[in-house]
């Protein structure tokens, strides 16, 4: 092997083939990068980003990283096409016998087949490509039971056939339609072709201008990968027609230079899932023989899809980190919308409580009968309700503005964010507690006071409680509770009992309504949008840039 | 046969009866008539274009018509109608050829007599009709235009004329007759039926109802399904428009030249091969319906003029659709366009295209209502061998079944499916049997429309309806009046008042010395709470915040089960209904609890205070007594004095105690009733300024919600 890639070090565009530690840290650095984003909020790019990851961590695991590490092994041809397109049959053709089940019903291959030859089963064998895929290895024709089973419980599965006829170093993987009705089957196919060395795309004569097919196509010549197309099905009486045009589009799309194989429709072969006879494939069985036998060519097929995919990396990765890059903004749009309700409320709040708004309604009727027909402790309990009230107001209305903003955010779709469970109850017990909680130190600062005063003139702690709650909570409405509080402790100590339950306020308020801002943002929280991943992804490539 | 089908759309009618017996005579036999005689071809030139029948019928669909029913009607207002026009009947059932012969006969005899050639028509459609058939009668293009937009609405014409038919017979030739003018009579535009018509004027309503809660995207589908059934009814009723889609390479265009007989549509090995859609109509006046496709004048042809064909095919539209799958993207803008506007869809599939994804997932399942106007052909079978074919075939109806599709298996409503090739012709005659037999029904375009509606309502589910139950209930509406009176304080309010009273009592039934420490006492200091007394009644009594929260939660508990549009109404209607509500509260307030004035008081009262003074009386007469004896004044008898002032001691604290018993329950009442004003005042404020808005919204939800099942047929309404 040494010697053989010292024989290619020469050839110009054969770069990647010896094993490179280096090269292949830095991309098992950035495969976990990739394998760690997450684009979790519902935005429009974000079922996109998702393919694109996974379709990324699929040819990373299942060709890239095995390829570089291991360049001896095979070379994978992977058939893949439209349904209908003779895949099965053509695989089956170029291997000389059956391993792939053909038919009319589409569609028809839904496990895909692995053909190699007997000596490179070990290749296959491993988990060393395509690792999702449970292997069976079923030695004949017999469709197996444990086959089934391992359908049945959804588990993916891989054929591995055997063929002496197939030339050693080759291997031909039969994959499921790319635009099968079964959604399973379309994504199953589109990581197959991404784990192949070679592409061999299969269309029709009816379908030559299927739009499907032509994505593949694109992305193949954007992915640099080594592509070889088939023309497959076309009745003998058009062929030169057919194929002209097919040409003629191929060139269009600047796809001129990839090799084109026609498979005329035979008609004792075509519909029965038969073996078309060894000349319909011959070329193509050539081409595929000489890719693996010539040493040059090998590589050259080798190295043209492994370069074209590093290469597409350059593209893929600011395409992620973009799309992560969105998803932290939106994260932060929703963020923004919580932070301003509550600051917005917050302000009000403050500026209610300023013009007095708490003593109204019951606790104001309770402060004007006071003290002949109320007592201390009523008024008390009623100031401290009407406060809960006041925070319990500021909070929904926090957030209704907080779902109004959401509403218009496509990310606030996301599970768990808006449909959150009827929480006022436990708001309004939370602040409720809150709230007593300060009642209680208050009324311990008031004996404070009050014990500080000579005994003779004690005044009740009780009364001086409900005194300084509402001089703090009055406002200017309460002018009297402060003047009656300066009758009872005096100036100085009126003063420092009022201050010191202001700030108290001021803190269990701050606490109060940071408390629900913080249950309102946990979900968002939970689903971990942090912009490093975003800046990760560039920086793994830009390592891996370095390396190679 | 030849003779029939040339002469005029009488024959093809006879024709019709000439199939189905007349005796059990179904609603599809003739269910609309063409008038329009081509004069010059006819053989006998029995008629003169001057004598085009302007008179039309169309009829609806659902009714039972019974042949007797029908031949009842028939013979409408003068003998010498009704003879030729039961004679061309009975004659269609015996010879078709014969029956044109006796139809022109009988209209010679009635161009004789001028009113009844026209009444004859009338009648000949009639009796084909059901007895309910909504006959309508035009003048020319224009003005069919204006009356079908009046009928649209109200059906007051078809309604008038059904009288005519069941009833008042001799209007019909006078409607008749205003109408014989025009030389080439415009095709008889298309009529829905009862049901149809009143969801559509369901939905009509809905979108006018919505246009203010909903946005015009939500309502656009709505819309434009009544623009194509407004558009689709002015148009010919007697076409049938169907398109030939397919994916590129399945044979569309081999499959429209098969049936048109004449290679209309370029085909090839060329993919794509067909760019844009080609029209072919089988009979006249289908032009305004292929105009309304977009298609040129230079991609509409005529099939070959096979009489055989035209019979069968009479009134089919056919249009060939490019691919809807090729790499050309305006292909497929073209398709999806064309589709919607369409009456039926033949979808041609081959058998190794019969599963894409595109096909499925794109056009089939989102269709999957429109069953009943599709047929999906499996081209190509000559490409299977054996009995692969039928293999496939099941595969196919699988996979439509799975789709959705109703398939029309055992007579049941449902898409059409066969396999074919347009190649070799195999299976070509049973699609154009099929396909005349649905053409003969003429209910394609008001099953597409219907299927539309379907489509339409399915989606606007989500806005209309949640399944759950809506309204605002008694307990919400009894908490939001509870939260009103806590934010007034009304509780503290009649507590208080209760306790003033009490107070009040106390004073005026206790110990005059008591009440003399205690004015000694007041006149001591003066307490916090005088002065709060004394402050001016605030301009913010209520609270606030538990106004807004209360407005709050009670919106929230009305839109509960209410689709997201119609919650924020709620929403909204209390909110502005809350705006300026807290003040009404302050306002309702000071109202409420100043005119009481002073308290009432108990009429035992000024016993109380009497004995009050008795008791302090005896006190002081006991008192003076004694100060005598003490001065030597009077005599000495300490027991009497003695005994008087300690009744007096005793007895004033006794009456006070007694009396501040008795106090307890006015006084309890008194506050009872300062609070219960209070409360009832301010929920009278809420219910006219929050709840009542929120109920008229609810209601109003509660009406589109009736409309939109009227739309999706329910609980469709009569008329």
């Amino acid at each position: 092997m040494l010697q053989k890639a010292s024989k290619i070090g020469h050839s110009s565009h054969v770069v990647t083939l010896d094993v490179r530690p280096q090269l292949l840290d830095a991309l098992s650095a950035l495969r976990d990068r990739v394998a760690a984003a997450r684009f979790p909020l519902p935005l429009a790019g974000a079922p996109r980003a998702r393919a694109n990851r996974d379709e990324l961590l699929a040819q990373l695991d299942d060709y890239l990283v095995p390829r570089l590490r291991e360049p001896e092994a095979p070379l994978l041809a992977v058939i893949g096409g439209s349904t209908g397109a003779g895949k099965s049959t053509l695989v089956n053709s170029l291997v000389g016998r059956r391993v792939s089940e053909a038919g009319v019903l589409r569609p028809t291959t839904r496990t895909p087949v692995l053909v190699c030859h007997p000596e490179d089963h070990h290749w296959f064998s491993g988990m060393r490509v395509l690792p999702d895929l449970t292997r069976v290895w079923v030695p004949h024709q017999e469709p197996g039971d444990d086959l089934q089973a391992l359908m049945e419980r959804g588990e993916r599965v891989l054929r591995i056939e055997t063929a002496d006829t197939l030339p050693r170093g080759l291997a031909l993987l039969d994959a499921p339609d790319i635009d099968s009705l079964v959604a399973d089957n379309r994504v199953l196919a589109a990581e197959l072709i991404c784990a192949a060395d070679i592409w061999v795309m299969v269309t029709t004569a009816a379908r030559y201008a299927d739009a499907v097919p032509w994505h593949l196509l694109r992305t193949a010549k954007e992915h640099k990968a080594t592509l070889v197309t088939v023309l497959d099905r076309v009745p003998h009486q058009v062929v030169s027609e057919v194929s002209r045009q097919y040409g003629a589009l191929l060139t269009k799309a600047g796809l001129g230079e990839v090799p084109r194989f026609t498979v005329p429709e035979l008609p004792e072969s075509a519909w029965g899932g038969g073996l078309l006879p060894a000349t319909a494939v011959a070329p193509l069985r050539t081409w595929l023989v000489h890719q693996t036998q010539d040493h040059g060519s090998r590589h050259a097929a080798m190295a043209r899809t492994a370069q074209g995919v590093l290469d597409s990396l350059k593209a893929r990765m600011p395409e992620l980190a973009g799309a992560a890059a969105a998803q932290y903004a939106a994260a932060l749009r929703l963020t923004a919308a919580v932070d301003g309700a509550y600051d917005s409320e917050h302000t009000r709040v403050k500026g209610r409580l300023q013009t007095g708004a708490v003593l109204s309604g019951d606790a104001l009727k309770r402060w004007r009968a006071y003290p002949l027909d109320c007592t201390a402790g009523e008024l008390l309990d009623s100031l401290v309700e009407s406060l809960a009230a006041l925070l319990l107001c500021a909070v929904t209305a926090a957030d209704e503005r907080v779902d109004d903003a959401w509403r218009r955010e496509p990310a606030s779709g996301a599970p768990g964010l808006t449909d959150r469970d009827p929480t006022l109850e436990s708001a309004e017990h939370r602040i409720g507690m809150s709230v007593r909680r300060w009642r209680r130190v208050l009324e311990e600062y008031a004996e404070d006071e009050v014990g500080r005063l000579d005994k003779s003139v004690a005044s009740d702690a009780e009364v001086v409680a409900a005194l300084v709650a509402t001089a703090l909570l009055g406002g200017h409405r309460a002018r009297n509770a402060g003047e009656g509080l300066a009758e009872r402790l005096g100036a100085h100590g009126a003063l420092r009992l009022r201050e010191r339950g202001g700030r108290l306020l001021a803190e269990y308020l701050d606490r109060a309504l940071h408390t629900e801002r913080e249950r309102r943002l946990a979900p968002l929280d939970a689903l971990d949008v942090h912009p490093e991943s975003q800046a990760e992804l560039i920086a793994a490539l830009s390592v891996l840039q370095k390396e190679r | 046969m030849t003779a029939v089908t040339a002469v005029t759309d009488h024959t093809d009618h006879a024709d019709h009866t000439g199939d189905d017996s007349p005796e059990d005579g179904t609603s599809g036999q003739g269910s609309s008539e063409n008038g329009r005689p081509e004069g010059s071809r006819s053989p006998e030139g029995s008629r003169s274009e001057a004598d085009s029948p302007e008179a039309f019928a169309t009829e609806a669909a659902d009714g039972e018509p019974a042949a007797g029913e029908a031949a009842t009607e028939a013979p409408m207002e003068s003998v010498t109608k009704a003879q030729p026009e039961g004679e061309a009947e009975a004659e269609a059932e015996a010879e078709t050829e014969a029956a044109a012969e006796a139809e022109t006969e009988a209209e010679d005899a009635e161009r004789a007599q001028k009113v009844t050639f026209d009444a004859a028509h009338v009648g000949a459609h009639t009796r084909v009709k059901d007895d309910t058939g909504h006959t309508r009668v035009k003048t020319d293009d224009a003005c069919a235009r204006a009356e079908s937009e009046t009928a649209w609405d109200d059906g007051l014409i078809a309604r008038r004329v059904s009288e005519t038919t069941t009833g008042q017979e001799a209007q019909a030739p006078s409607l008749a007759l205003e109408t014989k003018t025009a030389v080439q009579a415009p095709p008889l535009p298309l009529a829905y039926d009862g049901p149809l018509r009143s969801r559509l004027d369901a939905l009509r309503e809905l979108v006018g109802l919505s246009r203010t809660r909903l946005d015009s995207g939500t309502l656009a589908e709505a819309s434009r399904v009544l623009d194509e059934a407004a558009a689709r009814r002015k148009l010919s009723g007697e076409h049938t428009v169907v398109a030939i889609a397919g994916a590129t390479g399945s044979g569309k265009s081999q499959l429209f030249n098969a049936l048109a007989g004449v290679a209309i549509s370029e085909t090839g090995m060329r993919r794509p091969t067909t760019a844009a859609p080609i029209a072919c109509s089988w009979s006249d006046g289908a032009a305004t319906l292929i105009d309304r496709l977009g298609i040129p004048g230079r991609l509409r042809r005529r099939p070959l003029q096979s009489p055989e064909a035209e019979a069968q095919l009479r009134g089919l539209v056919l249009v060939d659709l490019p691919d809807h799958d090729s790499a050309a993207v305006q292909h497929r803008q073209q398709v999806d366009r064309i589709l919607a506007l369409v009456d039926a869809v033949i979808w041609v599939v081959d058998p190794e295209k019969y599963a894409d994804a595109m096909l499925h997932e794109r056009y089939l399942r989102p269709m999957a209502g429109h069953a009943e106007v599709t047929f999906v052909v499996l081209n190509q079978v000559d490409r299977l061998p054996g009995e692969a074919a039928d293999l496939v075939l099941d595969d196919l109806r699988r996979l439509l079944d799975d789709d959705g599709i109703a398939l029309g298996e055992y007579g049941e409503p449902g898409a059409t499916v066969m396999a074919l090739s347009a190649l070799t012709g195999d299976g070509i005659g049973e699609l154009r049997e099929s396909l005349g037999q649905f053409l003969a029904e003429r209910g394609a375009a008001a099953r597409r429309i219907s299927a539309d509606l379907d489509a339409a309502a399915m989606r606007l589910r989500p806005v209309y309806s949640t399944g759950r139950r809506t309204g605002l209930s008694e307990e919400a509406r009894d908490e939001f009046a509870d939260r009103l009176a806590d934010a007034v304080g009304a509780t503290a309010a009649g507590q208080a008042a209760e306790r003033a009273w009490r107070r009040n009592a106390n004073r005026a039934c206790g110990t005059p010395w008591l009440r003399l420490w205690r004015w000694v006492q007041d006149r001591g200091d003066s307490t916090t709470g005088r002065l709060s007394v004394r402050e001016p009644a605030d301009e913010e009594a209520t609270a606030r915040q538990r106004v807004e929260q209360a407005v709050r939660t009670v919106a929230d508990r009305a839109a509960r089960g209410l689709p997201a549009p119609w919650a924020q109404a709620v929403r909204e209607a209390a909110v502005r209904g809350a705006q300026g509500l807290p003040e009404a509260l302050d306002e309702m307030a000071t109202r409420a609890t100043t005119p009481a004035g002073r308290p009432p008081r108990p009429g035992w009262w000024p016993a109380a205070v009497l004995a009050q003074a008795s008791m302090t009386i005896l006190q002081i007469i006991g008192g003076l007594w004694l100060l005598g004896q003490i001065i030597g004044f009077m005599a000495p008898n300490l027991g009497v004095p003695v005994l008087l002032m300690l009744a007096g001691i005793i007895g004033g604290p006794a009456v006070e105690w007694g009396s501040r018993m008795a106090a307890r329950g006015p006084a309890r009442r008194y506050g009872l009733e300062a609070e219960r004003r209070l409360r009832e005042a301010a929920a009278g404020c809420g219910r006219a300024r929050v709840l009542d808005p929120v109920a008229a919204e609810l209601l109003r939800y509660r009406e589109v919600r009736e409309q939109y099942g009227r739309v999706t047929g329910a609980s469709a309404p009569v008329g």
